[in-house]
């Protein structure tokens, strides 16, 4: 799993069904590059949450059959700009 | 399965409910970046661990439906954290 931050919603109308109708976050990662997770809890813009990738992110997305390759696995407590940068 | 040293624990409170309530820790990899693992063994900050990855991630955090893509599976008894190997040191150890 990594650390990332959310950036923004993304709004995909037109999508393959496989991705059903999840939620999809931009996050940012300590280096500054961009990737797009689906998003099963609802974050806000600026938190900081562990993302899941390769397979488990599928099972993560709340169903194996959902193509995603990266899915926000929980929102983080404590965690600080400095840290991340470290 | 790579070698991990441990940072510290991670607290996670709004999670997916199929994380249940496993133990995640902020691990670094040597000479890399740092990424979040489920701990099952119950590590220390400080310790050195290996680690593993993709699909197996998942059964070795206790089932095959698990969302884990990296699980800690074991704690290194002894490691000194040497620089990184050159050719030189390679043919040390040979």
């Amino acid at each position: 799993m990594q650390i990332h931050r959310v950036v923004r919603d993304l709004v995909t109308t037109r999508r393959l069904g496989t991705l059903q109708a999840k939620k999809l976050k931009v996050l940012v990662d300590a280096k500054g590059e961009l990737d797009v997770a689906v998003d099963p809890i609802g974050c806000k813009p600026g938190d900081f949450v562990i993302s899941i990738g390769y397979s488990a992110a599928r099972i993560a997305a709340g169903d194996p059959r959902v193509t995603t390759d990266l899915t926000i696995g929980g929102i983080i407590d404590h965690w600080s700009e400095e840290e991340w940068r470290r | 399965m790579k070698i991990f040293q441990v940072e510290r624990t991670l607290v996670a409170t709004a999670r997916i409910s199929q994380l249940e309530n496993r133990r995640l820790l902020v691990v670094k990899e040597r000479g890399g970046g740092r990424q979040v693992a489920v701990d099952p063994v119950g590590c220390k900050p400080g310790d050195w661990v290996i680690a593993v990855g993709s699909s197996a991630a998942k059964d070795a955090a206790g089932h095959k439906d698990y969302p884990s893509d990296l699980t800690i599976v074991g704690i290194i008894d002894y490691w000194e954290e040497t620089p990184p190997a050159t050719p030189a040191r390679v043919k040390e150890f040979a």
